[in-house]
């Protein structure tokens, strides 16, 4: 008998809930022919499971999706709650209903950004890898020109924008409710065409390797001098924060990822894929060239219609609001919104793929799953947007002001002595943009990228500091814009020349990282609250517009983060001085330390 | 002799594939029940995910590869820690398994080797 036992062999002996099976016993027995050869095995029948496996298999895949969305939202959609009750003691009107739109929100951005990366990205990527290689130049630049207005149909965050529009009062800025109401589609077609733009610039700025700078200043030389001429015209200038907010929207989660696969895709084929910078670009451009546009729209439509004619266009639409047709009221709007943002833009592919590609898709149930998950994700966001977000921020918005000046909703307001209000409501607004901001993942993705190439120098946490702390600035310039009417051009053009003097003294690295860095913040739930906020706070505060804020948030991050990267670069710069000038004494010390 | 090889026997080697991202949950698991340490690399797992259907979307491609090497007597509980942390029992979630590992080398401070073997490491 042995006196001693291992203990392995023991935990092997003792061990419950164990059991062996060969492998063998749970595949088809080898096949041998005639000549005792083995055969192949026969093709494995696809595997089913029982429902209970399902749901097994389902649980963490949902759970994971869910929670990334249920913490960008609800953290936000708290805050804003909580300040309402606590500070302002005012209560959440329709909180149900609310809550209900947020859930609807969580739910339709985790469908849609899954079926994102089921459908329409691999989509995406097959055009982008297999198009340079099968068409011309020129056709590629058309194709992508095309794709960046169908993206932006797509963009969830335009429907934010259009939404905006039913609170503008014709009457105060008849321009901008008669683009943001009755020519909505030709709105969007602009911003969209404007993006396509950008995207081509982008691309050939990929392939012929130009710099990022000179693109810069010769797209600000006209958004700057475009908004300084309209700023002359008092009815023009309310169109403003329009125009440099649609440059904020454009940038959201379908349009980046798509048009940079496609432009990487055209870069890879070129042979010029691999130079760390060549993701960058676009989304700086995408952000800048809408502003032209619509501001050009605006001249447009201010030298065909006047403003009476625009006031009798209002009335007659006034009176037609009685029998909306169900697809023009609630519920179904929404629907019939998402279904137009989605559709086109995969017809659009699809007819890319078979008609000039004549390539078959890969996994085709996959990506029509995809696709109809990124369906049922837009609608269901959509009505989120209407129900929750929105109606969340528009009446944080328009309480917060109770805080500093009497407004006829709020019982007892004002709540506080102006000046304490007011800062209040500055605070609250810092804090918002901060949290929106350091919640985003997309942030998270451009600071390792950012890490990556500047060799660790640029460091993650800095970056999303930097961008959080200029977002949170921007917000709170915006609603003190709001609050005392500023006019935005005064807001507005310093800051760019600012960040234009900043970009010239910056090296290329970060002049990239901080021109993106600001489309990049402008996510699908910041936009919408931050836009109904401003709305409801304007309405509040009897400003004519509530737009403008985003554009601040976007300006914001770009000057904090070239300060960042010239800091760092000041403080590499006198370590490595100080380095030099030790060495005097760095050899002494050496021979002394062995002794 | 000054640079003797100590080769170490009875090492088991445990290899487990999980959902890329779930890769620390499985270290952490190994480590509080004794392992020393563990390599982690990156890979595409294929197989299950095309013959599940449409279910397949649920499996991700991208793996986490968890390499854990433990002393035999460690070798089951570590590998049930593993099993339970990464949820193995689970479809999709992943595998695990055992390699006997003949031999293998690496730096053990004398202080241990005294101890086991005596002063002077001879054995």
């Amino acid at each position: 008998m042995k006196d001693s036992v291992r203990y392995g062999d023991y935990l092997r002996a003792i061990g419950a809930g164990r059991r062996e099976l060969s492998a063998n016993a749970i595949l088809p027995p080898a096949r041998r022919d005639v000549n005792g050869r083995p055969l192949p095995p026969p093709a494995p029948p696809p595997i089913r499971l029982h429902p209970d496996e399902i749901a097994g298999l389902l649980r963490p895949y949902v759970s994971v999706r869910f929670m990334d969305q249920f913490r960008a939202v609800v953290p936000l959609a708290l805050y804003l709650a909580l300040f309402q009750i606590l500070i302002l003691r005012q209560l959440v009107d329709d909180s149900w209903l609310i809550t209900a739109g947020l859930f609807a929100v969580i739910l339709g951005l985790m469908f849609f950004m899954e079926g994102l990366k089921l459908g329409l990205m691999p989509f995406g990527e097959l055009i982008g890898h297999t198009l340079p290689r099968k068409s011309s130049l020129p056709l590629v630049l058309l194709i992508t020109l095309l794709l960046g207005i169908g993206v932006t149909f797509a963009e969830p965050a335009i429907g934010a924008l259009q939404a905006a529009g039913r609170n503008v009062s014709p009457e105060l800025a008849p321009y901008l409710w008669l683009l943001l109401n009755e020519w909505t589609g030709a709105l969007v077609l602009v911003i969209g065409a404007s993006v396509g733009l950008a995207a081509v610039l982008g691309t050939l700025r990929f392939l012929h390797g130009w710099s990022l700078k000179p693109l810069i200043y010769a797209s600000l030389v006209p958004v700057l001098g475009l908004t300084l001429y309209g700023a002359g015209d008092p009815e023009l200038a309310k169109v403003m924060g329009l125009a440099w907010d649609a440059g904020a929207v454009t940038t959201g989660p379908v349009t980046v990822p798509l048009v940079l696969s496609l432009g990487i895709g055209i870069a890879a084929a070129a042979g010029r894929g691999d130079s760390g910078l060549s993701g960058f670009g676009i989304v700086t451009l995408a952000s800048l060239f809408p502003i032209i546009g619509v501001l050009l729209l605006a001249f447009y439509v201010a030298g065909t219609v006047t403003p009476t004619e625009i006031l009798a266009i209002a009335a007659m639409a006034g009176t037609d609001m009685g029998a909306l047709a169900w697809y023009e009221r609630s519920p179904g709007v929404e629907l019939i919104l998402g279904l137009r943002a989605i559709l086109p833009l995969v017809l659009f592919l699809f007819i890319i793929l078979k008609f000039v590609l004549k390539e078959e898709l890969p996994r085709p149930r996959e990506i029509w799953l995809g696709i109809a998950l990124t369906l049922i994700g837009m609608c269901l966001f959509n009505l989120g947007l209407t129900y929750g977000l929105s109606a969340l921020g528009a009446s944080a918005g328009s309480l917060v002001p109770a805080a500093f000046m009497a407004v006829p909703d709020a019982e007892g307001s004002p709540l506080y002595l102006y000046g304490v209000g007011l800062t209040l409501a500055l605070v609250f607004a810092w804090v918002l943009g901060f949290g929106a901001t350091i919640a985003e993942p997309a942030l998270n993705a451009l600071g390792v990228t950012a890490e990556q190439l500047t060799n660790g120098f640029f460091k993650k946490r800095t970056l999303i500091l930097a961008v959080s702390v200029g977002v949170a600035c921007g917000i709170a310039l915006g609603v003190t814009k709001l609050i005392f009417d500023l006019p935005l051009v005064w807001l507005i053009v310093p800051p760019y020349l600012l960040a234009t003097l900043l970009t010239l003294v910056s090296s290329e690295e970060f002049v990239n990282v901080a021109w993106d860095s600001a489309g990049v913040t402008t996510g699908p739930i910041t936009v919408p609250l931050v836009l109904a906020m401003g709305l409801g706070f304007g309405n509040a505060t009897q400003a004519v517009e509530g737009f403008g804020i985003l554009c601040l948030a976007s300006i914001g991050p770009i000057i904090s983060v070239l300060l960042t990267g010239l800091w760092a670069r000041l403080r590499a710069g006198l370590q490595e001085r100080t380095d030099r000038r030790d060495p005097s004494t760095q050899p002494a010390l050496d021979v002394q330390s062995p002794l | 002799m000054k640079d003797k090889i100590t080769y170490l026997t009875d090492v088991a080697l445990i290899t487990c594939i999980v959902t890329a991202g779930r890769g620390d949950a499985v270290i952490q698991a190994a480590q509080t029940m004794g392992a020393a340490g563990a390599l982690v690399y990156h890979a595409r797992g294929i197989g299950p995910r095309e013959r599940l259907g449409l279910l397949g979307i649920a499996v991700e491609a991208e793996k986490d590869v968890v390499n854990v090497l433990v002393a035999t007597d460690y070798q089951d509980v570590v590998f049930e820690a593993i099993y339970r942390a990464a949820e193995l029992n689970r479809p999709g979630a992943g595998m695990a398994y055992i390699t006997p590992i003949e031999r293998m080398a690496t730096f053990v401070p004398r202080e241990i080797l005294e101890r086991v073997t005596g002063p002077g490491g001879q054995s």
